[in-house]
């Protein structure tokens, strides 16, 4: 067998795969495309609308209810520093691209994962899929995308969307599952209907581990917004990529302290919403 | 007390030939039983399946407190969730105030559930995110009873349990045995007819055990309630059941009053359980009197009219307490103001040792009714 000849053959049939799916699918990736850049657009325009002190001040004061009044002064002043090394822009389209994809991230995997939580028949189906997207390198899933979608926010939304899926579906489920024995029984001997066992019961127990989730899944869109910075998702993840292509080290390295800041802004905030819920069921 | 009113005869709980067998091939298994009779290691053996309960029958009255003492493993936990179906049957019927579980559709047994019958577990299962008033409430407010009725109702609930102030708390600012309270505030607080209570105070310290012991009790007559009280522990049994099962391999080898089941063990089993037991609280002049005749007959010269008298009631210790204070030799009992027996040290002795009257042996066996 001719191995140069086999591969361009193996080229070309992935080709006319990916231009079949391009063309006979283009209704739905047009959808698709619609609806992520239309909720990323809609989330940018308001994150931009107020001036950079109003944005981290507004931030400022949600840390300082959450955590105290140190990680307040803190962050409020981190975000100002971003604003000042002249890439605030950026700072605020990266922050709305990870709030977008982790929302619409929830919105499926929190759902999918009580029902998988409830139904073991579901769980079965569910989890090898999951360990699939999840062995595969992040990386990957922004070829595809890039495909059928072209270049720009909404490639790399759903590449995000779909590393950020499984960490909340999974404790999701985990939670729903791990219910204490005895608390079922409880429900079942006061008499509630299948409705009030999940609400009162389960949902409450499975809290702690739901929020737990959520914070894994930012952290985790976190990391594939910045990599998608080369399909063209703006924001800094951008900037790190055009300044290495270019050897711009101290603008990558600007970029980069601003990930920073915003990344451990959005991870104390989320964990603190976590462990207050898990607080309140202790 | 309310409990003079009641009709202790209804019966509110009636277990009829009730099996139940854990395993895959259950079914097959409970075919193989009624069919063949095969016994519980050959159930195992051949069909790898677990006799949790067998062939139980019980009926729990109106206002009685019902133990079933058994050890770990002997299917108590298993019989008493076959009660309000937490666990269904493989063969026989549970009727609760006269209706067959199995034929009630689901919403018909929450409502048994929710109205009728009450549960109080081991671990308390108090719901860590709620306070103690909203757990207590938990009942009704899955009937959808609104939030100023079930607190006012629950509130009265914790007020008989002794934890008024403890209201807004939550549970793990609680101590073992005011949780273990606040599951029966709970349980009582949806006024149901019976209370399951699946060793409520196992997990407690002696001290605080014997405290709940004691109120529950009184709690439980006081409002007329009926109970069926699982345990592993023959000294609770005693101190809390009006009757007394007693559980073996999934079947109940004795029911009786816990004097009954001291006095006459239906095989070595109980008798070995009931060694250790005082008797002295437990036994009643009437199990060990003797009848006036043969008392006459043996000492012709006593009069009668002249000993301490006493009731059929009376234990062992308060009896040895009037014969040290007596200068005769005996004691009248007297029953409707007729003498019905003599009460002699030697009676006393048999007393302590457990040892029925031979005169006595065939009454006290009959003696089933709940002494409330």
């Amino acid at each position: 067998m001719n191995t140069p000849d086999f591969s361009s053959q193996f080229d070309e049939a992935i080709d006319a795969g990916l231009s079949w799916l391009s063309d006979h699918g283009e209704v739905l990736f047009d959808a698709a495309n619609a609806v992520l850049s239309g909720v990323y657009k809609g989330v940018l325009w308001c994150l931009a609308l107020p001036p950079y002190y109003v944005l981290a001040l507004i931030i400022a004061l949600i840390g300082w209810r959450a955590i105290g009044a140190r990680f307040a002064v803190i962050a409020g002043l981190a975000l100002v520093f971003c604003a000042l090394i002249g890439l605030w822009p950026e700072t605020v389209s990266t922050l709305a691209l990870v709030l977008t994809a982790t929302l619409l991230a929830l919105v499926v995997a929190i759902p999918l994962g009580v029902v998988a939580g409830l139904a073991p028949a579901f769980d079965r189906v569910v989890d090898p899929c999951l360990d699939l997207v999840q062995t595969m390198p992040p990386y990957i899933y922004l070829l595809p995308a890039i495909a059928l979608l072209g270049y720009g926010p909404a490639t790399a939304l759903l590449a995000t969307f779909i590393v950020a899926l499984p960490p909340a579906l999974r404790l999701t489920s985990l939670g729903i599952r791990m219910t204490p024995r005895h608390f079922i029984e409880l429900g079942e001997a006061s008499g509630v209907t299948g409705l009030q066992m999940f609400f009162k019961i389960r949902l409450p127990f499975a809290m702690p581990s739901i929020m737990a989730g959520v914070n894994q899944s930012l952290m985790m869109a976190f990391g594939m917004v910045v990599i998608a910075g080369i399909v063209g998702s703006g924001g800094l993840g951008e900037s790190i990529y055009g300044a290495v292509r270019t050897l711009d080290i101290a603008k990558s390295i600007n970029a980069a302290i601003a990930i920073v800041i915003l990344t451990m802004i959005l991870d104390r905030l989320a964990q603190s919403a976590a462990r207050s819920r898990m607080g309140e069921s202790q | 007390m309310t409990t003079a009113k009641i009709d202790t005869n209804e019966v509110l709980v009636d277990c009829q030939n009730v099996w139940k067998i854990f395993g895959k091939s259950a079914p097959a298994a409970m075919n193989a039983v009624v069919q063949q009779g095969l016994t519980k290691s050959q159930i195992l053996q051949d069909y790898s399946c677990v006799v949790g309960v067998s062939d139980v029958s019980l009926q729990v009255r109106r206002g009685e407190i019902f133990c079933i003492m058994g050890l770990s493993g002997s299917g108590k936990s298993t019989l008493i969730r076959l009660l309000n179906k937490l666990i269904t049957p493989s063969s026989g019927k549970v009727l609760v105030k006269g209706k067959d579980l199995s034929s009630l559709n689901p919403a018909q047994l929450r409502e048994v559930r929710a109205r009728h019958i009450g549960m109080v577990f081991q671990s308390v299962a108090l719901l860590p995110n709620r306070t103690v008033l909203e757990n207590t409430a938990f009942g009704l407010e899955v009937q959808g009873v609104g939030k100023a009725e079930r607190y006012q109702v629950a509130e009265r609930a914790l007020a008989k349990v002794g934890l008024s102030e403890w209201t807004q708390r939550y549970p793990s600012e609680l101590s073992g045995g005011m949780q273990q309270r606040v599951g029966l505030a709970r349980a009582i607080t949806a006024d149901p007819e019976v209370i399951l209570m699946d060793e409520p105070f196992s997990a407690l310290d002696p001290l605080i055990r014997r405290q709940l012991q004691d109120e529950f009790r009184q709690l439980t007559k006081e409002l007329g309630k009926s109970a069926v009280f699982i345990t592993h522990d023959l000294d609770e049994a005693i101190r809390i059941g009006d009757r007394i099962a007693i559980m073996k391999d999934g079947a109940i080898i004795q029911v009786g009053t816990a004097e009954d089941i001291v006095l006459n063990p239906a095989d070595d089993y109980v008798a070995e359980f009931v060694a250790g037991i005082s008797r002295l609280h437990l036994v009643k002049a009437h199990s060990v009197m003797t009848p006036v005749e043969p008392f006459k007959a043996a000492n012709p010269t006593c009069d009668i009219s002249r000993l301490i008298k006493t009731t059929p009631g009376a234990d062992i210790n308060e009896l040895i307490g009037l014969t040290m204070k007596s200068e005769r030799d005996a004691l009248a009992v007297i029953d409707n103001g007729n003498v019905v027996g003599i009460i002699t040290p030697r009676d006393l002795l048999r007393g302590v040792q457990g040892i029925p009257n031979e005169f006595a042996a065939a009454g006290a066996a009959t003696v089933l009714e709940p002494s409330a």
